[in-house]
């Protein structure tokens, strides 16, 4: 530990609970954050992809997703732990999106969380996490060889906790307990065959978090404080699609990157400042029923093929969705 | 007027900027220490009662060179022409270290049981290998710092540092060297002299003394350790406090009283206290013969019980009798209706968990990869004893009678709650749940409950006013235990009763030692 500057002494302490409650944090949004290990809502029409709304469009709808793994990465050491046997996390994702203009799309969306072990003793945890909020604004439109739509889109998110969870007890946490605010770029080229790629990148810069406890130990050392330091992240995706009247056939792979932090020790519980890096391939069904041309069903399934403290997940999800025009 | 798109990127901009504008990213990491300008240099305290050591002079140390030889003043000029190139960063070690050597020590400690307080992990068979002091670095890496072993290790080092500081503080006053800031004004005080003789170096001391104990009990982290005290004994040079000759004087002081403490240590039953196969089985016997639901592990694979012999190893303040007298009657038995009782209380408890009880549960949780509770206690302390402005000695003797209670409370503990082997309330219940990780040993008394108790007695006694709030601190690491689901109100009431006993044996021990 480096030699602090001698500072006019307070104790230190842990800022009582509704001391915490009366200082300023700012109620605004992170979602997909959470849980690299847990759960990757939806491709098309997130608030991540290159898609837009029409103008004064709107959707909303909700998706559920269950995220499983029983293998996790402790480091980069992949194990299963019989403490814990497989850990589930369930989301209920609400979402609304609004074409504000035809260039411009804003979105929001909140997680309810659940989390269960199926084995060992440690009791699951539940509660709503982040809201984030997000604007897409389209920067380029174009038309490539005659037949292709391609379009690039700026999108910014800013996220926090929606309620007063601890990130410290993962895995059973419900979130990471971070505000949080990110810029991506995303590109959509879409051939009138129908068929489409997407690919895009973002960088998420982090606020500090609380913790209940006055010390804990990560990445080497002790720090003698309630507060940790959240290092930032970085994500890419990339993929193909099928587009039609009816059908949105997303498929991606999706990795996550983040720019610091410790590995899980030997046998010991994972850390909300933990380098939790992943790559997962998703695949998402969306399907406009005929019958009911507002209603948009869907379902996905993603798996988690490599990752760095965070578990080897499996996720299977469905939504339902309503669009309308205001 | 601005165009469309470019007040649009604004908002973009805006929106992302909003949650972390204002925001304070960089995080304090440790307590601050500002320079030690002691309240009093403890001029007498030579002369304070020796727990381990006979006399303050059983470790002899020759007289140095008078202040007007030659010899002396070669040593100045190299302490002048050192200062004379310091750098910023050997200027921000002196800085570090003059926050007082004994809190510094104290800081590196709660970080090397942090590190090393992991169980060991399961091997493919379902067994679980020992950690192995011959080969630290092996996985499982040596030791696994648990609450018992760190409390057993900050009380060793305590111990050591304190009777090292009131030896070396008997040789200062004998001989009489001042400092060489005291005696030549081109030696720049670049921290507090303090009104102390030089020799010698009571930081070269706590550099030899600290160094070897941790050597000892955390053999792992011996660079750490090692770069940690050259650099004290380098601060001592550079701040104008020390001389080649006081720090070599203290330095070989430190090592000597390290190698009489650690010959207690080597004796003291501890390497004992892990036991094998045959004796876990018999103490589950044991309760099953007297008609009681013995614990069993809850881990998969069952991990052998936490160190079930560590209520044989040797107390600082008692005798092994005068241990077990203290130790509270046995809990209810586990098929009594008061039990049944206690487990439906943890259940309701549990079940009913607000946020602000599970913010309790996890300030106190103190658990695998923490310092410990013990290492909890010496973290409150470390701000009072800052804030009185101790000296080293008196400041060494703090934390030496806290950390011998709490490991006296530990050996009290772990013989209490080997001999009743009590369940854990998720074993009796599995529909209980906690909140945070179950210990794998005995329920009864709570160990949290055993260590605060008798920390806020020693505590409150070394700080009176703050007396009040250490006893509520006790209690609230107490309950915690409830409100995660893993103890029962018997283990908590009787766990502190039993650490206040401990307490008060541990402040009568130390009545009269002449502090």
């Amino acid at each position: 530990m480096s030699a602090p500057a001698p500072v006019p002494v307070r104790p230190r302490a842990v800022r009582s609970r509704s001391a915490r409650r009366s200082a300023v944090r700012p109620r605004l949004a992170a979602g997909l954050a959470l849980l690299g290990a847990v759960a990757a809502p939806a491709a098309a029409q997130s608030l991540d992809d290159g898609l837009l709304l029409p103008r004064r469009t709107a959707r909303v709808g909700v998706v559920q997703a269950t995220d499983r793994w029983d293998h996790y990465w402790e480091g980069t050491r992949a194990r299963t732990n019989e403490n814990l046997g497989t850990v589930a996390t369930r989301v209920t994702l609400l979402h609304a999106m609004y074409g504000l203009t035809d260039r411009v799309t804003l979105g929001a969306t909140l997680p309810y969380v659940r989390t269960e072990a199926t084995q060992g003793v440690l009791k699951g945890q539940q509660g709503w996490q982040d809201v984030t909020v997000a604007a897409k604004l389209r920067v380029v439109q174009a038309r490539v060889a005659g037949r292709a739509a391609l379009s690039a889109l700026a999108v910014g998110a800013a996220g926090a906790p929606a309620t007063d969870y601890t990130p410290d007890l993962l895995p059973m946490s419900i979130g990471l307990g971070a505000r949080r605010a990110s810029l991506r770029g995303a590109v959509h080229l879409a051939d009138r065959s129908g068929v489409f790629v997407d690919a895009s990148a973002g960088r998420a810069w982090r606020s500090t978090v609380r913790l209940d406890r006055p010390a804990y130990y990560t990445d080497g050392r002790l720090t003698l404080s309630d507060e940790v330091r959240m290092p930032d992240v970085a994500d890419y995706a990339v993929g193909v699609g099928y587009q039609d009247a009816r059908w949105c056939l997303p498929l991606m792979l999706v990795g996550q990157r983040t720019l610091g932090g410790g590995d899980i020790r030997r046998q010991d519980m994972p850390f909300v400042s933990n380098r939790m890096d992943f790559t997962r391939l998703a695949g998402t069904a969306m399907y406009t029923l005929p019958f009911a041309p507002a209603v948009q069903v869907q379902a996905g399934a993603a798996r988690t093929l490599a990752g760095r403290n965070v578990g080897r997940a499996t996720t299977l999800s469905a939504g339902v969705s309503l669009g309308a025009r205001l | 007027m601005m165009r469309r798109p470019a007040r649009l990127a604004l908002v973009l901009a805006a929106l992302v900027a909003a949650p972390l504008a204002s925001c304070d990213r960089t995080v304090t990491p440790t307590e601050s220490l500002p320079a030690l300008a002691p309240a009093s240099a403890d001029a007498g305290a030579g002369a304070w009662r020796m727990f381990v050591l006979a006399s303050p002079d059983q470790i002899p140390v020759a007289a140095p060179a008078p202040a007007t030889s030659d010899a002396y003043k070669a040593e100045l000029a190299a302490v002048k022409a050192a200062q004379a190139v310091m750098t910023a960063e050997q200027r921000a070690n002196v800085a570090h270290w003059s926050g007082g050597g004994v809190l510094r020590w104290n800081q590196i400690l709660r970080e090397l049981v942090a590190r090393r307080n992991l169980p060991p992990a399961p091997r493919a068979d379902g067994t679980y290998a020992l950690p192995d002091p011959e080969n630290p670095f092996a996985d499982p890496s040596f030791p696994f710092a648990n609450p018992p072993y760190a409390a057993r290790a900050y009380s060793y080092v305590a111990v050591a540092q304190y009777e090292a500081l009131k030896a070396a503080w008997h040789y200062k006053y004998r001989y009489n060297r001042p400092r060489p800031q005291d005696v030549d004004a081109a030696v720049q005080a670049a921290a507090p002299s303090g009104g102390l003789p030089g020799y010698p170096s009571e930081d070269a001391v706590l550099a030899g003394v600290t160094s070897e104990m941790l050597r000892l009990l955390f053999p792992a982290d011996v660079d750490q350790v090692q770069r940690a005290a050259a650099a004290e004994r380098e601060a001592a040079l550079l701040s104008g406090r020390a001389t080649a000759s006081d720090a070599a004087a203290g330095l070989a002081l430190g090592r000597a009283v390290a190698a009489v403490v650690i010959a207690r240590a080597r004796a003291d039953g501890a390497g004992a206290a892990v036991g094998n196969a045959a004796q876990w089985r018999a103490l589950a016997d044991s309760a099953a013969a007297r008609g009681e639901t013995p614990w069993v592990s809850q881990e998969s694979p069952a991990r052998p019980p936490m160190l079930p012999f560590f209520g044989r190893v040797q107390m600082w303040t008692m005798t092994a009798a005068e241990g077990v007298a203290l130790e509270p009657a046995a809990p209810p038995s586990t098929r009594s209706p008061q039990f049944a009782a206690e487990v439906a209380e943890v259940k309701r408890t549990v079940q009913g968990l607000t946020r602000e009880q599970l913010a309790v549960a996890l300030k106190w949780n103190d658990g695998a990869g923490t310092y410990t509770p013990p290492g909890h206690w010496n973290d409150i302390a470390a701000e009072y004893v800052r804030d009185a402005r101790m000296s080293e000695v008196r400041a060494a003797r703090s934390f030496a009678l806290l950390n011998m209670a709490m490991h006296d409370a530990s050996v009290g503990c772990w013989s209490a709650k080997y001999r009743h082997f009590n369940p854990r309330p998720s074993q009796v219940d599995p529909s209980i749940k906690t909140s945070i990780g179950l210990p794998n040993f005995p329920a009864y008394p709570s160990g949290h409950s055993t260590f605060s108790a008798a920390a806020a007695e020693v505590l409150g006694t070394l700080f009176p006013a703050a007396a009040p709030e250490f006893v509520r601190q006790a209690d609230e690491a107490g309950i915690s235990r409830m409100y995660g689901g893993i103890h029962y109100r018997s283990d908590i009431e009787n766990g502190k009763a039993h650490g206040r006993r401990v307490g008060e044996a541990v402040v009568r021990f130390a009545r009269g030692d002449g502090a």
